[in-house]
């Protein structure tokens, strides 16, 4: 998955109309990033790439682009 | 995993019982409407039916079990085992097995006993009694259920909308020339602090301090008494376990996909169910849901779910079930069944002046 692919995915996940998203946003900030996303955003990274994200280290992900970066460098020590 | 193969016994009947009438998730006024929607339009729970704190799960499986031996027709005291499957027991101490056979007039005859696990339980019951069965005994009565809504905080949004309370009764026999039940299970002990009552039981006995409610991650509220649910590690756990699981039993019972006429798996959640019936590609009609109107009923949802998805068809025709339970534990076991025609009672619905009457 490319770095625009991901954003896309992550504005239809979080309701956000297209191109809101650059990857700098703080996730705590964000309206829709709650437990139910955190669910869809591993649901969806399964889906496109096969990957079983670990919620340990979701959870030090602080912004859109540290998410980012177990996507698409599909870092396999992020893998459970 | 742990493999078995069951031959001559087949299951005989499923009643499932739930209490009082069904209340709906919208009408909770703890959270705002918004947040209400929100979550159940996720989970796909609108309804939930709610012991409260009188009814037991006992309560409930004596009902779902009366009801299944009359409709069966069958004496009491054919009746050689009671396995009780469940998480919210009557008692400390004793079984509950014990406390329900005397309710029940089962024979002296018939051994009885409990068994703690949830949403792998019905079909570690299943296997369990079969396994008896298959070893000498001629018929047994499983009762699984839950009352998870009394150890759940109703101000915790992780767990407080999504769960429901029943109680279900199968019986198994032996039955020669049955065709053969195939069995997998297993266990994942490093998973079983996410999703847990911390304290109230002997590790960490109930104080003044484990009963307080106190406010958690994501603004929730609960006490160590109360259930605490981590999402993320049990989805992520069930797409680790639960396509392997249901693959492997299909490739031991010989069955493909065209062959499999329902995937019964342990009623979590809606969106859980459809992601995993993605990656294993299954197709939508075959996959069982039966949350909207009982919400997660924990141990009791796969027979819940054969008593309002599949009834009509489980009393006329066989049907090839995949089973698949999983989660607390973690825990996971599935199983592969040719099930029908079987005894398919009415869903029993427990009023108040059933449990008052204990």
């Amino acid at each position: 998955m490319d770095r625009l692919g991901f954003l896309e995915l992550m504005e239809e996940l979080l309701e956000v109309p297209a191109g809101t998203l650059n990857g700098n946003e703080c996730l705590r900030d964000l309206d829709n990033w709650d437990s139910l996303a955190l669910i869809g955003f591993m649901a969806m990274v399964n889906e496109q790439t096969g990957i079983i994200l670990a919620p340990k280290v979701l959870a030090t992900c602080q912004t859109v682009a540290d998410l980012m970066k177990l996507v698409v460098t599909s870092d396999r020590d992020s893998v459970v | 995993m742990a493999s078995s193969r069951i031959e001559n016994v087949r299951l005989a009947g499923v009643a499932s019982a739930v209490p009082g009438p069904a209340l709906s998730v919208s009408e909770d006024a703890r959270f705002p409407a918004d947040e209400v929607g929100k979550i159940s339009a996720s989970t796909g729970v609108h309804r939930r039916h709610l012991a409260g704190n009188q009814c037991c799960t006992s309560t409930l499986c004596a009902a779902a079990a009366e009801s299944l031996l009359a409709g069966m027709a069958i004496p009491k005291d054919s009746i050689d085992i009671l396995i009780f499957v469940s998480q919210t027991p009557d008692y400390l101490l004793p079984a509950t097995a014990c406390a329900v056979h005397g309710r029940l007039g089962l024979s002296p005859s018939c051994a009885a006993f409990d068994v703690n696990l949830g949403c792998s339980g019905y079909v570690y019951g299943l296997w369990l009694a079969a396994s008896l069965l298959q070893a000498g005994a001629k018929r047994a009565l499983l009762l699984v259920g839950d009352t998870i809504s009394r150890v759940v905080s109703p101000s915790d949004r992780s767990t407080a909308l999504l769960f429901g309370d029943a109680g279900t009764a199968t019986v198994l026999e032996t039955s020669v020339g049955a065709p053969p039940i195939f069995f997998e299970l297993g266990t994942d002990g490093s998973g079983a602090e996410h999703l847990t009552v911390p304290a109230g039981a002997f590790r960490r006995p109930s104080t003044t301090a484990t009963g307080q409610r106190r406010e958690r991650e994501g603004g929730n509220v609960r006490s160590d008494e109360d259930l605490f649910m981590n999402g993320g590690e049990i989805f992520a756990f069930t797409m680790r376990t639960v396509p392997m699981l249901c693959k492997t039993l299909m490739q031991r019972a010989g069955w493909s996909m065209d062959d499999a006429d329902a995937f019964v798996m342990h009623q979590a959640n809606r969106f859980m169910l459809q992601h995993l019936a993605k990656l294993m590609r299954l197709p939508k009609e075959k996959v069982v849901m039966a949350l909207e109107d009982f919400g997660n009923t924990s141990s009791a949802s796969i027979p819940l779910a054969l008593s309002v998805s599949l009834a009509d068809r489980l009393r006329t025709s066989t049907t090839k079930l995949v089973m698949a339970g999983f989660g607390v534990g973690f825990s996971w076991a599935g199983a592969t069944v040719e099930a029908g025609p079987m005894t398919m009672p009415e869903l029993v619905r427990v009023g108040s002046e059933g449990w008052e009457a204990e």
